[in-house]
């Protein structure tokens, strides 16, 4: 097999594996961008998601593309609960604070989970398994193909969702400025429980299009792809979503040729020595930070 | 003012009922357990990411202790007989939570014997205690050799009854070389001489290394003809394989051998075959001899080894598949779910401990030692050599009879079943290459 | 009401001093002796985390230097013979160092950045134990370490716990004194206001580094005491577990204080220890996430403030809210 021909392959399945980590970054820079919170148990909503669409698909069998939406919708209402109920009584008091509160939240909802569901592995099959379309010279899984339509479509909808409702852009107005967003009547306190709650619905979707794709899940599956997106927005510049996208798939190259070339446990530490270079070099990120 | 005096009068309050709290445990010691009681201690981790194995461990010990119990107890040399009374220790998976658990079931509950003991780093942080108090510990559920090879302190009262990675290193290795290769040049019209080129795909811990060690010592002490062409490894925990396994594929293996756990397994297997177009033959560990991996892997599991010693859905027949049968309906029927090959070990176990104890006919814990050493029991549930359970003299390490079992695609229920292949002595049916199968060339 | 809160914290601190010296004589449990060692332990870590977020550093990675401590002490003592007990603080003086160093990156960076670079250097950290350090530290399967106190001296257990209460100790007041000399109002005011500070004439990387400098060397002491405790060395040391419990302890007890640590360790050790008993897991770990949460939300200055909270409440009642009463800081 010709290096060229490796090489692609490698690029392929960084870019569907990479969908994952596309959408917790959007959720982030979403959450950030508007709250200027900081919230390192948002992969906790991933881990969420994905036992709702495991444990619908498993009891009922609808299709889990079609649970993705209910998933979704059931994090949001979880999303704004947590945001009413732990974020808000703190806003204000220090990024400090938000990051020991998701160590909480992380105790809290790992275990919780694992009390519900059992610490095993598990993994569920979608119904198109086994279903495979040629590729250039690859046999891929439709599944991958339908989960980078769907992260795509997701991404779409976002866009149009902030430039063109009132709501969306109520919401980049209080990301740019929060002070002159209240002064001219928009209420805060509600795009910030709208903002949280659309963040964690793309976490839901990552944590869907997860478990569609046949990987196996537990309760911890969470905390790594959460501290791999932080670390992916601010290599990208705070808030950028094109950034986040270059980092995310930057990352996933990475990471793999670390693995590779060094051995498996440095897949994790080369996150981190990438994150620490750029911040030496850069201390505000590779692109740059809209106002923190 | 009177807020300090409160504050100090809180904290003297606490310092009480800890010191009450003492007193009373203290009591119930000296009081002590009625007579013909023997108390098992069994240190497993209830918490952790180790919990799964370490709740099947001690559900097992329960199992085990309600059926010696039930046939009357151990008999003691005076004629009378006593109970088991087991008392979990939860090790949390960490070197003090482990340390903790010993101290307590030693000092405070002053058990007679110790079951149990998984992670290896774990169990490291405690082998002092055991020393210390000289209290006979038969371990079930470590894999690292470690355990009672370590020469800085004392390990005469540790026996260890569990597979190592030397052990199932040595064992794949073997049968690579007597089976896999006669196999593939039959099929491929190879020289007899031609070297076996094998790949190997392991877990960046304890574990995986541990198996890389032993395959690769293993080949070079035997002087095996086989080729290491590629050896990667992976973190723990990891889902995506399609880059160490593109490199294996490129360096052409006729099989290769994964240390890994099931929800690994599982993915390297289906992403090797389905996605990188890797038909080869996978060699797996014991470990991976659970329902979920079989129903993970589906069709693709189809040819592929696992080197096993307690299988979901199959048996060497005879005594052990009846033991193992009834172990399992047994456990089910208490608590609903199936056991795995570390609850087997520990099964076995409690049974170790109680004919130790009933041969020494005694609770005294130096001649129970000296029963352990002596040991010569037959196989409880769990193939042994020459059917006896017993210690080596050197590393009081027992001597498991483990076999390789291939899968087979059974299209009505959707998943692969295994049939044991290898050794001689307990094969079902002989080892086949499937038809897609090709060989890595030269 | 701050003279009386200084009074109330001392008194506090020496009874809880009287309690741990005296207990050996209170109770002959060998478990709970063993407990309290790695309570004491576990003070020393949590107050050593407590001292670089004093400074405004909040570190997701301290683990990190217990294992620093502990490896280094181990193969310093194995590779000498030299007693552990002074291989401990030689271990530390690495730990100091490498903490200046991964300081020397953080200076700069806004506090989620720190944390999330100190969370990576915890993971480094243990990639490079296990891989290219492997030949010296033993790799996953880690090495022996000398015992504190050997096992063949009668009474041995009595002179580890003492031997270790009095480091803490030590420890307690070296931070005291630190905290209150110009050094902790330094860090005092780099974390409450950096532009203030630096007009002040404080230089806000020099004191972050020497936060950094003297709060990683607390916790290699810790981490090598840990190690010549239990006598074997793994790199799981390393762990997440282990950097986040010491943030637990610390919040609970109460951010930048110096009993914080000490009363937040021992409320939540006695908590960890009692729900062990009922028998639940998993559920351990929810209740510790909802007593952190809940201490955040509604008692951020941690238990050390609480009688401070309830007299306010208690003034308050009847009135409009809390509110009514005037709240001195």
């Amino acid at each position: 097999m010709d290096n060229i021909g490796i090489f692609l392959q490698i690029m392929f399945w960084g870019l569907y594996a990479g969908c994952i980590y596309i959408l917790l970054a959007t959720g982030l820079n979403l959450i950030f961008g508007v709250m200027k919170i900081v919230n390192f148990a948002h992969g906790e909503f991933l881990m969420i998601g994905a036992y709702i669409t495991a444990t619908v698909f498993l009891l009922t069998g609808i299709n889990p593309y079609v649970i993705l939406l209910l998933s979704m919708l059931a994090l949001v209402g979880i999303g704004a609960v947590i945001e009413r109920l732990c974020f808000r009584p703190i806003l204000g008091t220090g990024k400090l604070n938000e990051i020991f509160l998701s160590i909480g939240l992380i105790y809290i909802f790992q275990n919780g989970a694992a009390m519900i569901w059992g610490d095993a592995w598990q993994s569920v099959k979608s119904p198109y398994d086994g279903i495979t379309v040629p590729v250039g010279s690859l046999n891929v899984p439709v599944d991958y193909i339908i989960i980078i339509a769907f992260t795509a479509a997701i991404l779409i909808a976002l866009f149009l969702f902030l430039k063109k409702t009132r709501i969306g852009m109520e919401m980049r107005a209080t990301s740019q400025n929060r002070k002159g967003a209240k002064l001219i009547g928009i209420n805060v306190e509600r795009i910030d429980i709208i903002s949280f709650g659309i963040g964690c619905a793309l976490a839901a979707a990552a944590g869907t299009l997860w478990v569609v794709s046949g990987q196996v899940f537990n309760p911890y599956m969470g905390s790594i792809p959460a501290v791999k997106a932080f670390a992916i927005i601010i290599l990208g510049g705070l808030g950028s979503i094109p950034g986040a996208i270059i980092g995310g798939l930057l990352m996933g190259i990475a990471e793999n040729s670390a693995a590779y070339y060094l051995g498996g446990i440095w897949k994790d530490a080369i996150s981190f020595i990438i994150l620490i270079i750029v911040l030496v070099i850069r201390p505000t990120g590779l692109f740059g930070e809209k106002g923190e | 003012m009177k807020y300090q005096v409160l504050f100090i009068a809180a904290l003297l309050l606490v310092a009480a009922l800890i010191a009450g709290c003492t007193q009373q445990a203290a009591t119930q010691q000296t009081t002590s357990a009625p007579q013909g009681v023997i108390k098992v201690g069994v240190i497993v981790s209830q918490t952790g990411p180790a919990s799964n194995v370490g709740n099947n461990m001690w559900q097992s010990a329960q199992v085990a202790a309600d059926k010696i119990n039930a046939n009357g107890g151990v008999t003691l040399k005076d004629g009378s007989k006593a109970q088991i009374k087991l008392i979990v220790g939860d090790d949390e998976s960490t070197q003090a939570g482990g340390q903790k658990a010993a101290t307590k079931l030693i000092t405070d509950d002053k058990v007679d014997i110790l079951v149990g003991g998984y992670s290896s780093a774990v169990t490291s942080a405690y082998e002092q205690t055991i020393a210390e108090y000289k209290v006979p510990y038969i371990v079930t559920g470590a894999s690292s050799p470690i355990i009672t090879h370590r020469t800085d302190i004392d390990t005469s009262y540790i026996f260890h009854h569990c597979p190592t990675t030397d052990t199932y290193g040595q064992y794949t290795t073997a049968f690579i070389d007597q089976v896999l290769r006669s196999a593939i040049a039959k099929k491929s019209g190879f020289a007899a001489d031609r070297p076996l080129r094998l790949a190997l795909l392991y877990q960046d811990t304890a574990f995986g290394k541990g198996v890389q060690t032993a395959v690769n010592n293993t080949i070079t002490k035997d002087k095996l003809n086989i080729q290491l062409v590629s050896q990667q490894s992976f973190k723990m925990g990891e889902s995506d394989f399609r880059t160490p396994l593109t490199a294996i594929k490129a360096a052409n293996p006729d099989a290769v051998y994964l240390a890994a756990f099931p929800n690994e397994g599982a993915p390297i297997i289906t992403q090797a075959r389905r996605d990188i177009g890797l038909n080869t033959i996978f060699l797996n560990v014991e470990n991976n001899d659970n329902s979920q991996f079989y129903k993970d892997l589906g069709q693709y599991g189809e040819g592929a080894i696992i080197e096993s010693r307690f299988s979901p859905y199959t048996a060497p027949a005879g005594a052990v598949a009846d033991g193992q049968s009834g172990y399992k309906q047994a456990y089910f029927t208490r608590f609903g779910t199936y056991p795995d090959m570390m609850g087997a070990s520990t099964y076995e176990g409690v049974f170790i401990a109680a004919k130790a104890i009933g041969n020494a006919g005694t609770t005294d814990k130096a001649t129970v030692r000296q029963a352990l050493v002596n040991l010569k029991m037959p196989q409880v549930i769990e193939a042994m050599k020459d059917q006896t359970i017993s210690f080596s003299p050197d590393f009081r390490e027992s001597n498991f009879d483990l076999w390789m079992e291939q899968l087979a695609y059974n299209a009505t229920i959707g998943e692969t079943r295994p049939a044991i292949v290898w050794p001689d002595n307990l094969k079902t049916t002989d080892f086949t290459l499937p038809s897609w199968y090709t060989a890595g060339s030269a | 009401m701050e003279f009386k809160r200084d009074d109330l914290i001392k008194y506090g601190l020496v009874a809880i001093l009287a309690i741990t010296a005296a207990f050996p004589f209170i109770s002959d449990s060998v478990f709970l002796l063993n407990l309290f060692v790695l309570m004491l332990i576990s003070i020393i870590f949590a107050s050593a985390w407590n001292l670089l977020a004093y400074s405004g550093q909040g570190s997701l990675g301290h683990a990190a230097f217990l294992g620093i401590g502990a490896y280094a002490s181990t193969l310093i003592a194995i590779q000498s013979g030299i007693s552990p007990f002074i291989t401990i603080f030689l271990g530390a003086t690495v730990a100091a160092f490498i903490g200046v160093l991964i300081g020397l990156t953080c200076v700069r960076l806004k506090e989620w950045f720190l944390a999330m670079v100190t969370f990576g250097f915890a993971i480094i950290v243990q990639a490079l134990t296990v891989s290219i350090l492997a030949p010296m530290t033993g790799g996953w399967d880690g090495i022996a370490s000398p015992r504190l106190v050997s096992p063949s001296i009668p009474g041995y257990q009595l002179i580890e716990y003492y031997a270790i209460l009095v480091i803490t100790i030590a420890s307690l007041i070296a931070i005291w004194y630190i905290m209150k000399s110009r050094i902790g109002l330094a860090f005092l005011a780099i974390r409450e206001n950096e532009l203030e500070a630096r007009a002040a004439g404080v230089d806000p990387v020099r004191y972050r580094l020497i936060a950094f400098a003297m709060s990683s060397y607390l916790a290699g002491v810790a981490g090598a005491l840990q190690i010549h405790h239990i006598g074997y060395i793994t790199p799981e040391l390393y762990g997440v577990d282990n950097s986040f419990w010491p943030i637990t302890f610390v919040i609970l007890g109460g951010l930048g204080t110096l009993a914080g640590p000490v009363i937040g360790t021992i409320v939540l050790t006695i908590i960890w220890e009692g729900l062990k008993a009922t028998g639940l897991t998993f559920g351990r770990y929810v209740i510790i996430g909802f007593i952190l949460i809940l201490t955040i939300i509604f008692l951020p200055k941690g238990l050390v403030n609480l009688p401070e909270r309830l007299q306010v409440w208690w003034k308050g009642r009847g009135r409009k809210g809390i509110r009514a009463v005037p709240q001195k800081e």
